[in-house]
């Protein structure tokens, strides 16, 4: 196990925070009483211990244990001297074009953020403030503008609006962005005159296939909204209804070739309705017998129960399918004879020019068709009556009831229309990609991703989500500073926000509030 | 009460799994077959997560040959014949799965012989203990450059040897050397200088990549290098990123297999990156499969391809009825290393015939090292063994024990939905059908 | 069923129901132990044995922090790949800070010593996950786990220059005895120990005052804490007890015991299902009965591999057969799914259930309290709960 530099550099940058957490904790407690007598609040002890501890390290918390009335000139001398220091450190990296050094800068950020959601959620219960949204706003704010935050939101609890959330978001995004610029200037993204058109292209590329994930964790979501569980069999009905559709138009076509004469093939999106209603049956069956005792009382701990039996059916439907299936890679026919819409070339000013652009045809067919489904979805659980009963369902099952709606009917039919809107999306990437019985596990993680960054439950969120996941996972094989890496990690870039979203705003983007 | 009789249910269905007996089945015939059955061990991956695709043709070869060989009453030993049966073992594609399957097929099954692997990993994993049990090994697929040098023990110019002088471990597929060079060999004299290796992150992937890579630059060649997941299934924004190039490189090769290498392909058409007039894309033996790659690669994808395996234009009489056997049972041309695992049941028949013995593993490896005979793929011989130990200078160390003459040849389709045996053969000149050494997209020779 | 009863009743009039039960385990401790004396036995019957004690160790201490603890992980894997792979880079590299050019060599590490080192630095992340996850409940839990033994295979397999990518690592071989049948022989003996050392380890836990906290936290988390008990802790200990013993498994497993090198494959999510297979067939609430499971479940998947069931129709069919031939290898994880769904749903305590409590006495008054506590429980407050 070699450590490197970059870790080493880290863990030497994790010192300072290090004695700054113990000045936090020590120099308040065992100074108190001095510190009332020369008229210093708590807060500035505190402060007075993470900045010291910071700078100095021992040496800082040592002076202000002894000498508290040093306090306020030494904050602000030190206070000062951080400042240059990390300007200067900072400015002394940029200069320098080598590449793993200027690698900490972006690795600070995530320290900082980590510091700063430590602290930050502490000192906000500390002085009993609304501490909702502090936990994403400070390690937001840790990341774009390192110890500030600490400061900025350490007295004040600012309110801590969406606005806020996008600014620090984006400044983070420019960080990187610029470190980019800067250490690695043959990168596509930023190697100007072509990045303006590549990063069209790529973010064209994550909107197109990040459209057709949505349609899947759609399902994810709504059997959440009104069950209250995830479904792990989520992957293989996916897979499932890609062959349901497989084989309709294998035999389909044989059949009415066999009965014309001539040859005729059906085109691939016949597939979808046929899978759609196959896999919804097959949704609602299994409901009614495995998840329907749940909700009767009959289960003990549901939601582990839930996860397991799900998790079992997708197992089982796995492997059916590779015994009958077999592993040979199937597909369809396209759904359009276009291979590709290209936005040509274009001359904008003699040294800037703009395209070409290109989208495969059969995906943007197949990202219409996804939109079309979604609105569809909407206009059912906004307009007609079963669906505004699903929603009422999913807000107050109790209330429901009351009402004269059957909620377990209601569970039945969000469980059949989840699966059936994963089995519709098979349906309509198997003209797009090789089909094998294990197709399902890449994309139904990305559709957790997506659920969760959007918020379980909010149909808008997974739309927004999936064409997030979408533009991340294209951006970054896109621009990852190895090219020979960005491809292999593609699927972990998605996993990476999947993992801070869960960790600081489980709610995600349009998750319901906790009460 | 109710919960007690499902769980009875359950038991009995359980205990009912486990008592099944096994169905044997018995071959009759008009041969008089002797008491014993001659058992060889075949190891191809069965299940996931190995290529399970690659694995069950490779099984339906092993037992093909087996049947073809009882039909024509068995191995004859001494006036007596013998039936021979196959028992394929499941490595799982993994090397520590594959080892214990070894042990099983060794221990338990007590096979006289071993034939078969897929995956480069399981066969070096396997080889000591083939070794240390003295069981006479053909492979008829792992590529790595080691898998027949590491028979090898002591290898400095001197002639090889082992302690108990005897190596069983036989090799008919070609070492991945082999096949990197004749791809390069074919480029660098196209006069490319600029190419994309895209690499599946997997141990047949990488070491191939790196040969190639060093001959490529050997060659005055710059070499980019793109690793990919298997199982990925969008491509597009890596492909946007070659795409974004100052110049389009001239040459794309694809080091994936499987689905994954299909998505790859299939993109790389509809974006219009190459095959295209400045790209020449190379996929790897998976194409030649012509129904499955059309398939999969609707588009027209004029890939050029390696194959490894006679070309068709040179099947044998041998070749074109099991290619028929292959084509009812899986609807596909035969792939290449269900040939050479069927070969290799023959050879190790032939090998015990010749040795007079099913048993003596130093009697049928000295019999192996003599093998001179056709099958599907060609005249099988091994030019380096017991009997020829010295290795002239600068003969690589895995041909010890190698077969020296898998044909690698390089194919390229020129119509859509064109089948596999039809396609042309570019390179090397000996072997070209339509004397060219390319075919640029959307022309026909 | 009249003489069940008799022989039931005189069971407990003679030597009682308890104490058959610890003969009976003693038995099976003793054919274990006795097995690789068999001579008949061959090494792959041991090498079997040996993998079934590893997933044994791997599905009962999955048992104990998801079935008795609660917490729902699918990143048992990932920390058994993390104890194998540090070890590995340690015995490969030593430690070394390259910046400052001073640590330790690669060869002052005994195996021992990075069998320890792998262990520790798995309990380590093992704490610093198991901190992250305190707010998180059930699904949330399982999704990040996922997330986070992808990522980490897919690390271990792209970053190939330092963990050899899909080739493997291999780790210093613990026990480097030449002659196979001795070494199978003490290998065997030594993963049995590890099984018996992890066993007794959990019980411990599980039957202190600990293992009832976290029952309790299982239960209903807010009331425990409401009473006292420090959720926060026990979550994390438990967290890093199993990752600790998991990781010690697979580093002492991948160091030449069980197999030669540690592959990205084996973190790969099918691998960790089978672990979760095991467990609810065996009984997630039941340490034993999960590492029985295990153990069962694999013997009966290699058997099926075998097994051809033939039934006769009595007709023949267009094609010429007149029976129904049914290959189960190829449908052998299609059955397996089939035994858990039905497992979860009837027989929720897995299939061993019912004769682990028939021998401690216990299934009356058991089933009595669930009973009652299903009349307790309010179905859609849990649900909520879970939104959390």
């Amino acid at each position: 196990m070699v450590i490197h530099d970059t870790v080493f550099v880290i863990w030497l940058l994790a010192a300072g925070p290090l004695w700054a957490a113990i000045g936090l904790f020590l120099l308040p407690s065992v100074n108190q009483g001095r510190a009332e007598s020369e008229q210093i609040s708590i807060t500035t002890l505190q402060i007075a211990g993470v900045i010291g501890g910071f700078a100095l390290g021992p040496v800082g918390v040592g002076l202000f244990y002894f000498e508290p009335a040093l306090i306020r000139r030494t904050t602000l001398t030190a206070g000062v001297a951080i400042t240059v220091f990390v300007s200067s450190q900072v400015l002394a990296r940029i200069v320098d074009p080598n590449l793993p050094s200027g690698l900490w800068l972006l690795l600070a950020g995530p320290l900082w953020a980590a510091v700063a959601a430590f602290i930050l959620p502490r000192q906000y219960r500390a002085v009993e403030a609304n501490d909702q949204n502090v936990l994403t706003a400070a390690a937001l704010g840790g990341f774009a503008i390192g110890p500030i935050i600490i400061g900025l939101m350490w007295k004040h609890t600012p309110k801590i609006s969406r606005d806020w959330m996008i600014v620090l978001g984006s400044l983070g995004a420019w960080q990187i962005y610029t470190l980019f610029a800067i250490h690695n200037t043959t990168n596509p993204c930023v190697a100007s005159p072509y990045h303006i058109t590549y990063l069209t292209q790529q973010t064209a590329n994550g909107v197109v296939i990040g459209a057709i994930y949505s349609l899947m964790a759609v399902g994810l979501t709504l059997i959440y909204s009104v069950q209250g569980i995830v479904s792990f069999a989520h992957g293989q009905l996916y897979m499932v209804g890609g062959y349901f559709s497989f084989y309709f138009l294998l035999h389909g076509s044989n059949i009415l070739s066999d009965i014309t004469g001539a040859e005729i093939s059906i085109n691939p999106i016949w597939g979808i309705p046929v899978a759609a209603i196959i896999v919804f049956v097959m949704g609602a069956v299994f409901e009614r017998i495995f998840l329907k005792p749940m909700h009767e009382g009959l289960i003990e701990r549901v939601s582990e129960y839930a996860i397991l039996i799900t998790f079992g059916f997708g197992f089982f439907i796995e492997y059916t399918t590779l015994a009958i299936a077999g592993p040979f890679p199937q597909r369809t026919d396209r759904f359009i004879e276009i291979r590709r819409f290209t936005l040509q070339r274009a001359q904008i000013t003699d040294d800037f020019a703009f395209g070409p652009i290109n989208i495969i045809g059969d995906r943007a067919f197949a990202m219409v068709v996804g939109i079309i489904l979604i609105f569809a979805l909407l206009y059912f659980l906004q307009r007609t009556w079963t669906g505004r009963a699903l929603r009422a369902t999913s807000q107050d099952r109790q209330a429901a009831a009351v009402t004269g709606i059957n909620p377990t009917n209601m569970n039945t039919l969000s469980f059949g229309m989840g699966s059936m809107l994963a089995a519709m999306s098979g349906a309509a990437l198997i003209p797009i990609f090789a089909w094998v019985p294990w197709v399902g596990a890449e994309m139904v993680g990305r559709s957790y991703v997506i659920v969760v960054l959007g918020g379980l439950g909010s149909v808008p969120g997974a739309l927004l989500g999936g064409v997030i996941v979408g533009i991340v996972e294209a951006l970054g094989a896109g621009c990852h500073p190895d090219p020979s890496r960005g491809a292999a990690y593609k699927e972990a870039f998605a996993l990476v926000i999947f993992a801070l979203v869960l960790l600081l705003k489980p709610t995600g983007l349009f998750g319901r509030e906790q009460t | 009460m109710k919960r007690r009789t499902t769980f009875l249910c359950l038991i009995a269905t359980l205990a009912m799994i486990a008592l099944l007996p096994l169905g044997a089945v018995q071959a009759d015939g008009h041969c008089e077959f002797a008491n014993y059955t001659i058992t060889i061990g075949g190891l191809a991956p069965l299940s996931a997560p190995g290529a399970v695709a690659g694995g069950v043709a490779m099984d339906w070869a092993f037992n093909q040959a087996a049947d073809d060989i009882n039909a024509d009453c068995g191995v004859q030993i001494d006036g007596v014949n013998y039936q021979i049966d196959v028992v394929t073992g499941d490595s799982e594609g993994s090397p520590e799965r594959g080892q214990a399957v070894t042990e099983r097929l060794i221990q338990e099954d007590e096979v006289d012989a071993m034939v078969g692997v897929y995956h480069s990993a399981v066969g070096l994993a396997t080889m000591g203990m083939l070794e240390a049990n003295a069981i006479p090994t053909v492979f008829s697929e792992p590529w790595n450059d080691n898998v027949s040098a590491n028979g090898i023990r002591e290898f400095d110019g001197a002639p090889p040897r082992f302690e108990d002088g005897i190596d069983h471990i036989f090799r008919i597929s070609p070492a991945s050397s082999m096949v990197g060079s004749v791809i390069v060999d074919w480029l660098l004299s196209l006069g490319v200088d600029d190419v994309v290796l895209i690499v599946e992150n997997t141990d047949y992937g990488q070491p191939a990549a790196a040969d190639e890579a060093a001959r490529f630059e050997a060659g005055g060649a710059t070499v980019s290098k793109i690793d990919v997941e298997l199982g990925t299934e969008d491509f597009v924004p890596i492909l946007s990123r070659i795409q974004a190039r100052a110049e389009a490189p001239d040459v794309i090769r694809i080091l994936v297999t499987g689905e994954t290498s299909f998505n790859l392909t299939q993109q790389m058409a509809e974006l219009g990156i190459a095959p295209s007039d400045d790209t020449i894309c190379v996929t790897n033996q998976f194409a030649f499969q012509s129904d499955q790659y059309w398939a999969t690669v609707p588009d027209g994808n004029f890939c050029a391809f390696n194959r490894v395996g006679i070309i068709p234009s040179l099947f044998s009489d041998a070749a074109v009825e099991l290619n028929a056997k292959y084509e009812e049972a899986w609807g596909d041309i035969i792939p290449s290393f269900a040939m050479a695992s069927y070969d290799a049941v023959h050879i190790v028949a032939d090998a015990m015939e010749r040795a007079g013995s099913y048993s003596d593993a130093a009697a049928i490896v000295a019999a192996i090292e003599a093998t001179d005979i056709d099958l599907s793929q060609g005249r099988y011989y091994f030019e380096y063994g017991a009997h020829n130990p010295e290795l002239p200078e600068g003969t690589p160390a895995f041909m010890w024990h190698q077969w020296p003459d898998p044909i690698v040849t390089v194919m390229q389709y020129y119509e859509p939905g064109q089948s596999g045996l039809d396609a042309a053969v570019i390179y090397p000149e000996v072997y070209q059908t339509h004397g060219t050494a390319y075919i640029a997209p959307g022309t026909s020779p | 069923m009249a003489i069940l009863n008799r022989i039931e009743s005189a069971i407990d009039e003679s030597i009682g129901r308890r104490r058959l039960g610890y003969a009976l385990l003693g038995l099976i401790i003793l054919f274990f132990l006795w097995f690789p004396n068999d001579a008949s036995q061959s090494n792959y019957a041991k090498t079997v044995f040996i993998s079934g004690f590893f997933y044994a160790i791997m599905s009962s201490s999955w048992a104990l922090l998801a079935g008795i603890a609660g917490q729902f992980s699918f990143g048992h894997m990932a920390f058994m790949g993390i104890g194998a792979y540090v070890a590995g880079l340690v015995a490969r590299d030593g430690i070394v800070f390259a910046s400052l050019g001073i640590g330790i060599t690669a060869e002052s590490f005994s195996a021992i010593g990075t069998i320890i080192i792998g262990t520790l630095i798995a309990g380590l992340v093992g704490l610093v996950i198991g901190w992250l996850l305190l707010r998180l409940r059930s699904a949330y839990l399982a999704l990040f786990t996922i997330a986070f033994s992808e990522l980490f295979r897919i690390m271990m397999l792209t970053e190939y220059d330092y963990t050899g990518g899909s080739n493997g690592l291999s780790l210093r071989p613990l026990l480097q005895i030449a002659d196979i049948d001795a070494a199978r022989q003490v290998e065997y003996y030594l993963m049995f120990a590890l099984l018996i050392v992890c066993l007794l380890a959990m019980y411990w836990v599980a039957n202190s005052p600990i293992g009832l906290f976290l029952r309790a936290m299982r239960e209903d988390e807010d009331a425990a804490s409401a009473l006292g008990v420090n959720v926060v802790r026990y979550k994390i200990l438990v967290f890093v007890f199993t990752s600790m013993i998991v990781g010690l498994a697979g580093a002492i497993f991948y160091s030449d015991v069980g197999s030669e090198r540690i592959i990205p494959e084996q973190l790969e999510v099918l691998q960790m299902s089978l672990i979760i297979a095991y467990a609810v067939i065996g009984g997630m609430e039941s340490l034993i009965g999960a590492a029985a499971g295990a153990f069962i479940s694999r013997y009966l998947l290699e058997a099926m591999r075998e097994v051809v069931i033939s039934l006769p129709l009595g007709l023949t069919l267009p094609d010429g057969s007149d029976a129904f031939v049914w290959e189960t290898g190829a449908w052998r994880f299609a059955v397996f799914g089939v035994v858990m769904v039905f497992t979860l749903r009837y027989m929720r305590n897995g299939l061993l259930y019912p004769i682990i409590t028939w021998f401690s006495g216990r299934d009356l008054a058991m089933q009595e309290t669930v009973a009652k506590r299903d009349d307790d429980d309010d179905l859609d407050e849990q649900a909520g709960a879970s939104d959390e």
